[in-house]
């Protein structure tokens, strides 16, 4: 039943699109997921590049799948948790806090601008706060330009899918 | 990009069914179908591998839009459902039991948020099809993955604990205790009573605050299921919602019922202290009763002041005063806790508005110690009825302060809140003062006249037409309290009256009583044992003031009254009992619901090098020394994951939020646009 759709690389599409940033945003679902929520509430607008994905805290989420964004084809990431203090689990935004700059800092080894990761604290209030970041981080991922992991690595003969790793050569 | 392995082991996992994905896209009434294209979306998501069927409705969370989703579940046997809707924090709970309903588990099912986080935030229609296709189509990739999970259930001890022995936790306890469950009712202080004890008349009964409390306190001490006891600290706490382990310590009494005549002992005592009942008003012996009619009605020995004499024994014949008695602990078990450790008056700063240094400077505290018939004046002002007294109220000491003009707090803040009470309680007070000195000249120097309780604002035109002058200052520029130069009044007051534009005026007064605010009672070590949420104002946060106004964010802990914030006693009754009722909930469900999204070890990978064990905020995983693994504690997880981000060797997920879930959603949301590759054959689209 299920049946398997080949990858296509990125660099063969028949037709280029004009380039939209593709940002995918983690937010933990006590503050941040809930102050998006309250930007929809407040009807106030964004643009559509960010794609949310929910976890139960920012302290979740793991620097691998950073990495594995940007080596799907991110443009830019971003990581939202509830502000310091306000920890749902207490202090699971600790290491976040302490991660976080820690990976943007290896990101940047990697040539990966620091304009492509934010990390930010979103309380449920926030919603315009929200707001404005994704617009700030759309258009200061949109000044750096594209990223594609994928295609750089294609073009090197890296291989694509599975193997498609940031810091890896392996075939 | 769709991971073929994926379905097929799920497929072969006993008790997981191959998926069979169901797609249901939410019109909203048109708050998400007039700017999404929800037919392109249903049509876009049934290309998705697994997917057997879509469809569209107008309102999916009403009845007909839910039957819709249980009639399909059963007709095509769907495994995983997929709802595009509003926000999870919204409906999430409503199609999880509609799914239950149709005879599936309840977590094989997936929310997808399109109207908060697509169609009321992006303008531009072609976009937000895009954008919510994506996010349909990487929640689709997801639900492939999902596998049924139960829901916890953590048995409750049938038992509650009270923190707290003012009047609201006496209410709670009470409350509790006529819904027939057991409470254990801990005061630290060695009387019951609180803070309401002290004050002399309550707004708006013009009741005598004692009487009252004393009716309360009765209810509660003679109730059997209701424990008491006093001078008992919080040393250690332990465990969950439904069986927390509390650790008390229990300051010895020094004397028991056996002591017939309290007041030899107590006359007997040649220690004397500053009374703290009296705010510093009186004297008391190391040997005390707070005041006559206290609970328990015996006195209580203040080790502090004590130096073990021997008078006061030999005073009673040595019946019922044992001054060698140990303090003791003991642990209590309990399915819920209800915090209600009140407040503090604020304090105020040597020198702020004169406060300890002219003698005519007084707290409306003290006033109203001055004005209990049983205080340490009996009753009594000093001064005579018949001279033209001069009184003068000062509002918003400790309240409402602001950065820059009031000197910081030792803790580096201001107090920049409004306290609530102390506009009704000063007008409660000029009046009385007013009805029991009618010669007396009585000046309230306010910021602004907040008396918005049922029945406060009468105290105000009460005072208003009894001839209290009212004085209007700026926060900005606060009033000045010196001595006056001549000698002949104990203090003046200069400021500017903003209702006689800003015109500085200066008053002369026999006594001038601070309105102070209120601040939380210090209670850093059970903020820190409870792992409660405070606010910025320092007091206790609940978790929603509106929805859920008297829970904390720690499942199974309550909030009653001014630990919350600044309450007056009717708030702070309404509080307590609101507190109990949600606790008397809980514990007659007989056990909670937790969401399952726990931490779980992989045995074969764990390496044992316990960084889980340092990033865990719940200390819920534990090193099994004899395997050299990684143990969680499924009672004490909470289900945050920060331990399967920390796993260098990934070998704790986190149930719900695997690594392979989540790179299901990014693997789709980053992959190639819809309708470019080969795809299967569509599903079956009804729109």
């Amino acid at each position: 039943m299920s049946q398997v759709e080949t990858v296509q690389p990125p660099a063969e599409t028949e037709t280029p699109l004009a380039w939209e940033p593709r940002i995918i945003a983690f937010l933990c679902y006590w503050c941040s997921y809930t102050g998006a929520d309250n930007a929809g509430t407040s009807r106030l607008k964004y643009p559509a590049n960010v794609d949310i994905i929910r976890v139960m805290c920012s302290g979740r989420v793991d620097p691998d799948l950073i990495m594995i964004a940007f080596a799907q084809g991110a443009d830019g990431v971003m990581v939202c948790g509830c502000h310091i203090g306000d920890c749902h689990y207490i202090a699971g935004n600790h290491k976040t806090m302490t991660r976080m700059p820690l990976l943007s800092r290896v990101l940047q080894d990697f040539g990966i601008e620091p304009e492509r990761f934010v990390h930010e604290w979103v309380s449920a209030a926030e919603g315009d706060k929200f707001a404005r970041l994704v617009r700030q981080v759309t258009e200061q991922v949109r000044q750096v330009g594209p990223l594609d992991w994928p295609g750089r690595m294609y073009r090197r003969g890296v291989g694509h899918g599975e193997d498609l790793q940031p810091w890896g050569d392996q075939a | 990009m769709f991971d073929a392995t994926d379905s097929a082991a799920s497929g072969s996992t006993p008790g997981v069914q191959a998926p069979r994905v169901g797609v249901f896209v939410c019109h909203c009434g048109g708050n998400i179908s007039d700017v999404v294209d929800v037919k392109r979306v249903a049509e876009e998501a049934a290309r998705m591998p697994d997917v057997v069927f879509t469809t569209t409705h107008m309102f999916h969370c009403s009845d007909p839009g839910q039957a819709l989703i249980e009639q399909k579940i059963r007709e095509h046997a769907l495994t995983r459902v997929v709802v595009a809707a509003c926000s999870p924090t919204l409906h999430q709970i409503t199609f999880r039991r509609a799914v239950e309903r149709a005879g599936l588990n309840q977590y094989l099912f997936e929310h997808v948020n399109i109207r908060e986080h697509v169609s009321w935030v992006i303008e531009d229609k072609e976009a937000a099809t895009a954008k919510a296709s994506r996010l349909v189509r990487a929640a689709v990739n997801r639900a492939r993955l999902l596998v049924p999970l139960d829901k916890r259930r953590i048995p409750i001890h049938p038992a509650a604990l009270v923190i707290g022995g003012g009047v609201a936790g006496l209410m709670a306890a009470r409350d509790l205790g006529d819904r027939g469950m057991k409470v254990t009712l801990i005061e630290n202080r060695p009387f019951l009573g609180g803070r309401m004890a002290q004050l002399w008349n309550v707004f708006p009964t013009n009741e005598e605050a004692r009487p009252l409390l004393s009716d309360l306190v009765r209810d509660v001490v003679k109730h059997p299921l209701i424990t008491i006891l006093t001078g008992a600290h919080v040393v250690n706490s332990e465990g969950v919602v439904g069986d927390f382990k509390t650790k008390i310590k229990i300051d010895a009494r020094g004397v028991d019922e056996r002591l017939t005549y309290p007041g030899n002992a107590i006359a007997a005592c040649p220690e004397e202290t500053i009374s703290e009942f009296d705010f510093a008003l009186s004297r008391r012996k190391a040997i005390y009763m707070p005041y006559p009619g206290c609970f328990p009605p015996i006195p209580a020995i203040d080790w502090h002041t004590c130096t073990k004499c021997g008078k006061c024994v030999a005073a009673v014949g040595g019946k019922g005063i044992n001054l060698d008695a140990k303090p003791r602990e003991l642990t209590l078990h309990s399915g819920v806790i209800i915090l209600a450790t009140g407040y503090d008056p604020y304090e105020p700063l040597l020198g702020e508005y004169g406060y300890g240094i002219f003698p005519k400077v007084i707290t409306l505290q003290q006033l109203h110690r001055m004005l209990d018939p049983e205080g340490p004046t009996a009753g009594a002002l000093p001064f005579d009825s018949n001279t033209p007294v001069r009184i003068g109220f000062l509002h918003c000491v400790g309240a409402r302060q602001i950065d820059g003009v009031n000197a910081p707090q030792p803790d580096g803040k201001v107090k920049d809140y409004c306290a609530r009470t102390c506009c009704t309680a000063a007008m409660h007070a000029a009046v009385a003062l007013r009805e029991r000195f009618p010669k007396s000249h009585i000046t309230s120097f306010y910021q602004d006249m907040r008396t918005y309780g049922r029945g406060h604002e009468e105290y105000y035109e009460q005072a208003s037409q009894l001839g209290v002058l009212f004085v209007r200052y700026s926060p900005w520029h606060p009033p000045r309290v010196d001595k006056d130069r001549a000698g002949k009044w104990p203090v003046v007051v200069r400021t500017n009256d903003l209702l006689t534009d800003g015109l500085p005026i200066e008053v002369p007064l026999d006594l001038l009583v601070l309105a102070t605010g209120v601040v939380p009672h210090d209670i850093s070590e059970l903020v820190t044992m409870y792992s409660c949420a405070v606010g910025y104002d320092s007091f206790l946060l609940e978790v929603h003031p509106k929805l859920r106004p008297v829970e904390l964010a720690v499942s199974g802990v309550f909030l009653a009254g001014c630990c919350q914030g600044p309450m007056d006693i009717t708030e702070a009754c309404s509080a307590a009992s609101a507190a109990a009722s949600k606790a008397a909930a809980m514990i007659s469900q007989g056990q909670v619901e937790m969401d399952p999204f726990i931490a779980s070890v992989d045995e074969e990978v764990c390496t044992g090098c316990q960084t889980c064990l340092t990033v865990c905020p719940y200390d819920a995983i534990v090193r099994d020394e004899a395997r050299g693994l990684a143990i969680v504690s499924e009672a004490l997880c909470t289900g945050c994951g920060t331990c399967a981000a920390a796993c260098p060797s990934s070998a704790i997920q986190q149930a719900g939020f695997n690594d392979r879930q989540v790179r299901a959603e990014i693997d789709v949301l980053l992959g190639p646009v819809v309708g470019r590759g080969p795809v299967q054959a569509p599903a079956e689209v009804v729109t």
